[in-house]
């Protein structure tokens, strides 16, 4: 069984990106995030699981708990080996997409974290790191 | 997952209730279930009923957006009723606009707002 706070989910048909959904879901949960927040954090795992989908067909998503002087703290990675971002400063800008979508998963992920960052290749893959701070009551 | 949408008839409306969290082909299977039934129905409007859903992502949206637009290319008019106060937060934070569709905060309203529900007298 896989811990709440910690894990990792394979990315390789439509049904994981639910599983992934509810994996996060239970993890911001069990973390104390407010309903917004974990809300927030869903959607943008929503997005970065169906990026992965979309584009290099299979992928993982992992998450663990941060803890930080005090502060708890979500962190999901997404990584991939698929055909990489040529240019992330354009993946990032809302409405840029390559695929007819609305170009809003990137940027939007983002706006919906506290902290993000892409790294990747082309040819070799793509990793998308966020993590949410759970603000204190 | 056949099966796990229904579309509901009040009156000249079709109601919708969308499940807590579809995958992306329930998704899909909601946009052609409601377009059919407004065809076989001859249905005046749509209200689509949200108020169970917990995450509202692009791909969701976009698709909403759409079977409204064309719901409106047949004639039909359609209300999206129930969004939760941290969906609408988080849509707006993303980045989402529903392509200015029509919204009720209940089903109750959306059907006001569609011109039914009224016979009964104002609640
Ligand atoms: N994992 C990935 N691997 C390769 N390219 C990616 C990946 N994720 C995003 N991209 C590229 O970045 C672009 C922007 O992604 P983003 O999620 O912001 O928008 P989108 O997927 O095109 O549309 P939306 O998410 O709104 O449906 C994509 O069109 C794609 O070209
Ligand atoms: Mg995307």
């Amino acid at each position: 069984m896989t811990d709440l706070l910690e894990g990792e989910i394979g990315i390789a048909t439509e049904s994981d990106l639910v599983v992934a959904r509810k994996a996060v879901r239970g993890a911001a949960d069990s973390l104390g995030f407010s309903v917004t927040d974990v809300t927030r954090i869903v959607t943008a795992a929503s997005e970065l699981t169906r990026n992965i989908f979309r584009y290099a067909g299979t992928g993982v998503m992992r998450w663990h708990r941060l803890e930080r002087g005090g502060s708890l703290g979500l962190e999901l990675t997404f990584a991939d080996d698929g055909p990489g971002i040529g240019d992330i400063e354009q993946a990032m800008q809302a409405g840029f997409s390559s695929s007819g979508g609305l170009g809003l998963g990137l940027p939007g992920a983002k706006r919906l974290m506290d902290e993000m960052e892409i790294a990747s290749e082309v040819g070799k893959g793509t990793t998308v790191t966020v993590r949410k701070w759970r603000r204190k009551a | 997952m056949t099966g796990s949408i229904s579309v509901i008839r009040v009156g000249d409306l079709l109601l919708v209730t969308v499940p807590p969290d579809p995958d992306d082909p329930t998704v899909g299977e909601l946009q052609e279930g409601v377009l059919r039934a407004m065809e076989q129905y001859d249905a005046k409007g749509l209200v689509l009923d949200i108020s169970t859903v917990e995450t509202l992502d692009s791909f969701f949206a976009r698709t909403i957006a759409e079977t409204a637009q064309m719901v409106g290319l047949m004639g039909g008019r359609t209300v999206i009723a129930g969004m939760r106060a941290s969906v609408a937060i988080t849509a707006t934070q993303l980045g989402l606009t529903l392509g200015g569709s029509l919204t009720a905060l209940d089903v109750d309203r959306a059907l006001r707002l569609l011109g039914r529900g009224a016979q009964g007298g104002a609640r």
